[in-house]
């Protein structure tokens, strides 16, 4: 009798339920932290309007996009960003390195899972503070935010908000064995935005770089939802059509699925080994 | 009787407010200097990120494009000066930002406050960055890549870029001033300092790409052309009569980050914190 | 030394609400609430002395202490200490006083608090030999030797507090305010700290001291002041304290017999630990001891006995709950 009522009570779908309620009412706390983008992000915008404004002065094409392609493109990528933006690479050395993390291998929660629908909690958030009032702003200046084919986009999309969770907390599993990482950190995050097209499109870098880049998994956090988006794809010569290219991106997010999963097991084995 | 005034005067060097902020820095270095690994790899990193925008430069230009009027080393000028004003600006007197930050979340900003000197004089003393000088090597670097594919200019250049540059400190101080007394009331929020580096992003790129309306506005209300782009035209003997304006503008926004600072301070103390 | 009278600290505070709907409206308006932490106090301290502060969290008492420290200023009243008006004249009254924070650490974490020192000696201008002297003193009073030339981090708490004392007297302060300072400290330590208070303050330095250690209040104040809801509800000796609520004896009783005591007029039953064993409270202004010991003897046969008291936990209790 007594163990059914808790097995009810546990279940998986309402653990996570209850969890996502808990972060967005977290962040309600947050909320002008999270304001700050809508303020931050079209100044970022506006200046990179200028300079691309600027260029196409006296070019028509620059890489093959045309000026309103080059704001498109980054307009999408900021919302992108937004999208995929966690805090679980930072958030799992923490409870690491202060011991808190004890507290999940007493629990009959799966951190990895735990820690994904911190990020569905967070991001909803997102979405109605950082999002929309950025999405006005794009269309007041009239830029094209129309996507080529919208279910690949939102596949893409989906894709790419589970595979930078992925990566992210790839990068944190690393906690398990060194102890002090915000210098490395901070550099392999930097590496990873840059390799995933969100300060530049990837196809404007140098060509042996592009052909480094197409074998990387990071080009599948922001560059390829973004060509999605367009509806054109093109890296390092290599043109693939959309539905291939999203396929491409869902066997990364298994790949980066399978690396974690073993990284996490031989972590865990390290951790418990040497002691919290 | 001279031994006297000479331990008097060195005396009221030591304790005057330039001497206590070097014995700030010495503490902060010496501090930061436990963990000398970690120090150099961080300052390494600093300094990549500062070669961002240049390197996004060389890129454009690369791929053949290019800013109107400016050559590549001409902009890369520009923003070697601009990452020089960050490189002296962030472990220098930037600290203040995130030391008033910190210090008002934790409680621990009444402990300056207890200490018979300026609040702003102890915040700056205590918030010596001194990884952050990997932003300065950075700068130095591209400024001096920069000037090397430039034609040589004579001393009345540099003489006017030389005042520029320090009205581009002026100006950076200003800003530090406006995000430390957000600090005090925003408690926590360390996305202050990206208000500030979005505004500052204008400020990597020549004015003159920018529309009308947008250059008065960095030239007059908020002058952001004077960290970088002004200095630049300067240097290259390019300089126009609005940069008048920009150097009045810059000493007002001056004054009013010191008003702005104070009066958050004055709420402090009122409301406890 | 301190003239304080009819001080009051009013503050304005903004209420989120807790429930979802609540939260969510609160992105858009925000209710107004104001809160009276100090309802006007008055009190006076005389040099060389050593006053404890007492109170709950929330009672006014750190709002006080911020007062008298010049990093807050009241809503009205007067403050006046050695003359000066502390938070209008700031930069010039600190430099007479001195603070420990037993949770908030003054030295920094990676280098020798010697170090530590240096700056303070600059940022009060404390002239070379006189530093030295008031360090290399202090030093051998605190028993520190060469551990002042250790990274703070290696230090032990209890040295690391020690360092933390020296820190705050450098400039010789008349007056110092101390904030948990035995907070986390084995027996020795608290000893050791303790006693370097009671020298300090009988060299002439007033101490302000504010703790939930009632051991610290116990050995080291000779007065106490007690805040409750922004009020002073308690202003008196030591003495009178452990008075204040009568003559409270908390006995324990071991017997051969059963015992099984009821409680009545004078006498408590605090808690039956088993047939054999009873812990009461006693009011010996009611039940003389003598007496209940040996009725207790001749009913149960007493096998062992302790008296305890008066309890200063129990007396502070009911002040903070008045």
């Amino acid at each position: 009798m007594q163990g059914t009522a808790v097995k009810k009570g546990n279940s998986p779908p309402r653990v996570f339920k209850s969890v996502i309620t808990a972060t967005f009412k977290e962040h309600m706390a947050y909320r002008s932290r999270m304001a700050v983008s809508v303020f931050a992000q079209p100044v970022y915008f506006l200046v990179n309007y200028f300079i691309w404004q600027a260029i196409f002065q006296i070019r028509d094409t620059v890489s093959g996009f045309t000026f309103g392609q080059m704001l498109s493109y980054f307009a999408v990528s900021s919302l992108v960003g937004f999208l995929n933006w966690d805090d679980s690479g930072n958030v799992l050395p923490m409870l690491v390195q202060t011991g808190g993390f004890i507290t999940f291998q007493l629990r009959p929660v799966s951190h990895i899972y735990y820690s994904f629908f911190q990020k569905v909690g967070h991001r909803i958030m997102a979405f109605l503070i950082e999002m929309l009032p950025v999405v006005c702003f794009y269309i007041m200046l009239g830029i094209n935010l129309v996507p080529a084919e919208p279910f690949w986009v939102l596949i893409s999309l989906f894709l790419s908000f589970v595979l930078s969770f992925l990566i992210n907390y790839t990068i944190g599993t690393f906690a398990f064995w060194f102890v002090r990482t915000d210098g490395v950190r901070r550099a392999v995050y930097l590496f990873t935005s840059i390799c995933s097209g969100a300060f530049l499109p990837l196809n404007l870098f140098p060509y042996s770089f592009q052909k480094l880049l197409f074998y990387l998994p990071f080009q599948f956090i922001a560059y390829v939802p973004v060509r999605v988006f367009i509806g054109q794809y093109e890296l390092a010569g290599i043109t693939m059509s959309i539905p291939q290219i999203v396929f491409l991106q869902a066997v990364m997010v298994a790949v980066m699925f399978l690396v974690n999963r073993a990284l996490w097991y031989m972590g865990i084995k390290h951790f418990t080994g040497v002691g919290a | 009787m001279t031994g006297e005034n000479s331990e008097t005067r060195t005396r009221n060097i030591r304790f005057s407010a330039a001497g206590v902020y070097i014995q700030g820095v010495k503490t902060a270095l010496a501090s930061r200097m436990a963990y000398r690994g970690d120090f150099i790899m961080s300052m390494l990193i600093m300094m990549i990120v500062e070669f961002g925008g240049p390197v996004i430069t060389l890129i454009i230009y690369n791929n053949g494009a290019s800013f109107p009027g400016w050559n590549q080393y001409e902009v890369l000028l520009l923003q070697g000066i601009f990452l020089l004003s960050r490189g002296i600006a962030f472990p220098f007197f930037m600290g203040i930002v995130w030391n008033t930050i910190g210090r008002v979340r934790e409680g621990t900003f009444d402990l300056l406050l207890i200490k018979p000197r300026s609040i702003l004089l102890m915040t700056v003393v205590t918030g010596f960055d001194s990884e952050d000088l990997g932003k300065l090597i950075g700068g130095i670097l591209v400024f001096r890549y920069a000037l090397k594919n430039l034609p040589v200019q004579p001393a009345s250049h540099w003489v006017s870029f030389l005042i520029l540059f320090v009205f581009s400190l002026i100006l950076m101080f200003a800003f530090a001033l406006f995000m430390a007394g957000l600090g005090i009331v925003w408690v926590g929020n360390y996305r202050i300092y990206d208000i500030f580096m979005s505004v500052i992003d204008f400020g990597l790129y020549p004015k003159s790409i920018f529309t009308k309306t947008f250059q008065s506005i960095l030239t007059y209300i908020i002058p952001v052309s004077l960290l970088a782009s002004y200095p630049a035209s300067a240097l290259l003997g390019d300089l126009d009569q609005s940069v008048f304006m920009a150097l009045l503008s810059s000493v007002v926004f001056l004054l009013l980050g010191f008003m702005f600072y104070f009066k958050m301070v004055r709420n402090y103390t009122s409301a406890g914190g | 030394m301190i003239h304080v009278s009819e001080l009051k600290k009013t503050f304005t505070t903004y209420e989120r609400g807790g429930t979802f709907r609540e939260a969510l409206l609160s992105l858009f308006v925000r209710k107004r609430k104001t809160v009276d932490a100090v309802k006007g106090i008055s009190f006076d301290i005389k040099e060389g002395e050593l006053v404890g502060f007492l109170g709950p969290n929330g009672a006014g008492k750190s709002t006080t202490i911020k007062i008298l420290t010049g990093i807050l200023y009241p809503t009205s009243g007067t403050v006046d200490v050695m003359g000066f008006v502390p938070w209008k004249e700031r930069k010039k009254y600190v430099r007479n006083i001195g603070a420990v924070f037993g949770q908030k650490s003054q030295l920094l974490w990676d280098i020798p608090p010697l170090d530590s020192f240096c700056l303070n000696q600059a940022i009060y201008r404390i002239p070379e030999n006189e530093f030295r002297k008031t360090v290399n003193d202090m030093i051998e009073m605190l028993d520190l030797a060469d551990l002042v030339k250790k990274p703070t981090r290696q230090l032990s708490l209890g040295e690391r507090m020690k360092c933390e004392f020296i820190m705050a007297m450098l400039h010789k302060p008349k007056i110092v305010f101390l904030d948990e300072p035995t907070i986390g400290l084995d027996v020795i330590a608290k000893g050791k700290i303790r006693d370097f208070i009671l020298e300090q303050n009988k060299r002439g330095t007033t101490f302000i001291l504010t703790t939930h250690d009632l051991e610290d209040v116990e050995q080291l104040a000779k007065r106490v002041i007690v805040i409750n809801h922004g009020e002073i509800v308690f202003d008196d000796s030591i003495e009178k304290l452990k008075h204040h609520l009568g003559e409270k004896r908390t006995v324990r009783i071991t017997t051969r017999d059963r015992i099984n005591m009821e409680s009545r007029e004078g006498i408590e039953v605090r808690r039956q630990i088993s047939d054999y064993e009873t812990e009461v409270l006693i009011d010996l202004s009611v039940v003389k001891l003598n007496e209940f010991i040996k009725k207790v003897n001749e009913e149960s046969k007493t096998k062992d006995m302790s008296v305890e008291g008066p309890e200063l936990e129990q007396i502070i209790k009911k002040l903070y709950t008045i």
